[in-house]
């Protein structure tokens, strides 16, 4: 690595401006809080999800508990992606952090040494974040698992070696037969060997069952709160269902779990009781596409907040992270890798898999069960890949005459009014519609 | 012991079942009294590795009896072997491949093979994909060559019926299962000891033994009751029914299949996903964490469905420790 020097940045001490970091800091936090006080101010909003709100904070509690374990000689590994299991991680004497940012700053120093306007935003501020280190958080990291999944996070995991090791994972991107799940299984087991040589103890056998049982449970919670969302009128909005997923790609999983017990508790009050979140027949809508991480939630405020709810998603920062428990029939630590491996690749429904038929049939499904009315379907600037796929799924949803509303956007402010008016205008649409297209199956809901 | 039922919902039933089965085969050995005094009742085939060489066992392995009827039938004009077979026919369709997997104790036994091997920590051989797909084909090859070598034998016309003591029969000098329960009679002091061991039958034994130890049911893919069996699966009355609306295609059902049967993971349009080659254990169903995705059915009824457990540890668990939607009520 030193042999090698940075091969991305040539000069990395002087090329940014000293205030950069400062600035990229100050403004990361404030961002971070003008999300988390305009969800606060959410109507009916479950008093139990103050923990969620601290554990994604800047620089909140879960940051110091990482600050602690790292200066104890703890080791912290962060991942780009779902299907990076967490379980190992932690199985391994690690933490896990989801490097993935959702802040809107760090994409200036990004593209000032790229220099492409059309990148994806979120690899560009994750880069953005690490380089100018604008999160204390990020600085903990030792180690960053990154499956190369589409272009963007591929060669953002190969930039990010500048900065800190990288296990770059091998993921086959042609999801049949017997070759790309044995692939697939080896690059977990080399991820295993890394994590090892890492924290310095071995994944023993009664760990990784211990932690896989857990995440078994995790995944168990998350699908109590998605059937709870499928009820006429959600107790949980859209936003705060994401924040309470996302926080688990943070959280300590026990924790995690004993909190969310705590959450659906107080949601099934509410529910017994007939408070719900968000507005009186707010149009149910369902949100597809590019991951949406905290707090770039600019998209999900603005359909909440123009009479809308979200009833669920398909996002991978979202459904997907708890969407498939690992089930191990046999007792190998073989069998229990290629069970992992499996469950992280298999039932994964990201674009950058082909075929990938099974997300227009996932989706299909949902929409039936949920009682959706209207799809809007998100891409960040540059993800070609669900740009592609929109096509396909809004041909499928044609057939089932279901509304979608693509909507592209970047990592800043600029473009929301232009976002507000096209969701209004939608949620409008659908409202109007119901009057000839009451959805039958919204009645038979709950 | 404890391992075995932890968390399964099926595999404890299937092995309760399993051992009724052994006590319903066996037992007139251990002093069950007999079924009844009709020379009927003494011998009752099954479909099954219920082996005729177990002496004193009131069943036996229709197998044996079609090779039998196959070889001296012809003056008779095979009338044992066509009432032999629509017998048999009856007991395929009303179970079906429920004879092997829950019935049969030769199953039995290689399912004790592959605990051993999973208490030992070794995982199991693959095969690879163009070798499971022709092993399928071998029970057929099995099937054919046996009628192949018995009929001739038994047209006396043809002048060969001298070759009867040495070629009849010829599967069951090959079957390890007969192999197996001979000496297994004489180990557990059943028979006396002696010399007149079947060498073939104990050599494929050995191999069927080692190789299933590393490939589970190694022997349940080429045996040739099976063949006779895929063969007239179609029309009998349990099968396995997926809801491919709900599946995720999260491979868990091929992934713990002990006979590597793909159709149930692949097939995505029809909603039929049983085969010839799935002897129905309901492992699949049991570990399907999609609620109502894969369904066993009998006929038009449906008998277990998958679900989505209450608690989920590492396996599926019966449910003693409750999760959330337990106090709810729903």
């Amino acid at each position: 690595m030193e042999n090698e020097g940075p091969r991305y940045l040539k000069d990395r001490k002087g090329y940014f401006p000293k205030d950069q970091r400062q600035r990229t800091r100050k403004r990361s936090r404030e961002m971070e809080a003008s999300v988390s006080s305009d969800l606060k101010k959410q109507r009916n909003r479950p008093g139990k999800m103050a923990y969620f709100d601290e554990v994604l904070k800047y620089g909140g509690m879960r940051f110091e508990e990482l600050r602690e374990f790292h200066k104890k000689g703890g080791k912290i590994v962060g991942t780009l992606c779902v299907m990076v299991p967490l379980e190992l991680v932690n199985a391994a004497g690690a933490r896990s952090v989801r490097m993935c940012s959702g802040y809107y700053e760090p994409v200036h120093p990004a593209n000032e040494l790229l220099g492409d306007a059309g990148l994806c935003p979120m690899v560009k501020s994750t880069l953005g974040r690490k380089m100018v280190s604008s999160d204390p958080l990020i600085d903990l990291i030792d180690l960053v698992a990154g499956p190369a999944t589409c272009d963007g996070k591929m060669k953002l995991a190969e930039i990010l070696e500048d900065w800190v090791p990288v296990v770059m994972m091998n993921i086959p991107r042609v999801k049949v037969g017997e070759t790309s799940s044995d692939l697939w299984v080896k690059e977990i087991v080399h991820l295993k060997d890394r994590l090892e040589e890492l924290t310095g103890h071995p994944v023993r056998k009664k760990a990784l069952k211990e932690e896989l049982s857990q995440w078994n449970e995790a995944n168990q919670y998350w699908s109590e709160i998605q059937k709870l969302r499928r009820s006429e009128r959600p107790p949980i909005s859209g936003r705060d269902a994401m924040l309470v997923v996302q926080a688990s790609q943070f959280d300590d999983i026990r924790r995690w779990n004993r909190k969310v017990k705590e959450l659906i508790e107080e949601l099934q009050r509410m529910r017994t009781k007939g408070i719900f979140a968000g507005e009186e027949g707010a149009a149910r809508i369902l949100l597809a596409g590019s991951p949406m991480i905290y707090p770039n939630f600019k998209i999900p405020s603005i359909i909440e907040g123009s009479g809308g709810t979200i009833v669920t998603d398909e996002l991978c920062s979202g459904y997907r992270l708890m969407s498939d428990p690992v089930l191990v029939d046999g007792l190998s630590k073989k069998e229990i890798y290629q069970a992992i491996a499996e469950r992280y690749f298999f039932p994964c429904s990201c674009p950058c898999f082909s075929p990938n038929d099974e997300r227009v049939r996932r989706l299909k499904e949902v929409i039936k069960a949920f009682g959706i009315e209207g799809v809007v379907f998100h891409t960040l600037r540059g993800c070609h890949l669900n740009n592609l796929e929109a096509t396909k799924i809004e041909l499928a949803l044609r057939e089932i005459s279901v509304p979608m509303v693509r909507i592209e956007s970047e990592y800043d402010e600029g473009d929301i009014e232009q976002v507000r008016t096209r969701i209004e205008a939608f949620v409008e649409m659908i409202k109007a519609r119901r009057e000839y297209h009451r959805n039958p199956i919204l009645e038979d809901v709950q | 012991m404890k391992e075995l039922f932890r968390g399964r919902n099926i595999r404890p039933f299937r092995f309760i079942v399993q051992l009724l089965g052994l006590g319903f085969m066996f037992g007139q050995m251990l002093g069950l009294p007999p079924f009844g005094t009709h020379p009927m009742l003494r011998r009752i085939f099954l479909p099954n590795a219920s082996c005729r060489y177990i002496n004193e066992a009131p069943t036996s392995c229709y197998y044996y009896q079609l090779q039998d009827g196959l070889t001296q039938g012809y003056t008779d004009v095979y009338i044992d072997v066509i009432l032999m077979l629509l017998i048999v026919l009856m007991l395929i369709i009303a179970l079906g491949r429920i004879w092997c997997s829950w019935l049969c104790p030769f199953g039995l036994v290689q399912e004790g093979l592959m605990k051993l091997r999973g208490s030992v920590g070794i995982p199991p051989l693959k095969l690879k994909w163009r070798t499971r797909t022709l092993l399928r084909r071998v029970k057929y090859a099995f099937l054919f060559f046996t009628v192949l070598l018995s009929v001739p034998i038994g047209i006396g016309a043809l002048g060969i019926g001298g070759c009867q003591s040495t070629l009849a029969l010829p599967f069951c000098q090959v079957c390890p299962a007969k192999g197996f329960f001979t000496v297994a009679q004489q180990l557990l002091g059943l028979e006396p000891w002696s010399t007149g061991l079947p060498w073939i039958a104990l050599c494929s034994l050995l191999v069927f033994l080692i190789v299933g130890f590393f490939i589970d049911m190694a022997f349940c893919r080429v045996c040739p009751m099976g063949g006779v069996m895929a063969l007239l699966g179609r029309f009998s009355l349990p099968w396995l029914r997926k809801d491919p609306s709900k599946c995720t295609k999260c491979r868990i059902c091929l992934r713990v299949c002990p006979l590597d049967h793909d159709r149930v993971y692949e097939d995505m349009d029809a909603d039929d996903v049983g085969s010839e080659d799935c002897t129905l254990c309901g492992k699949c169903v049991e570990m399907c964490p999609e609620e109502g995705c894969l369904t066993m059915m009998y006929g038009p009824f449906s008998v277990k469905s998958s679900r989505r457990p209450r608690k989920m540890g590492l396996w599926r668990s019966l449910g003693k420790k409750k999760g959330p939607e337990a106090n709810n009520g729903k």
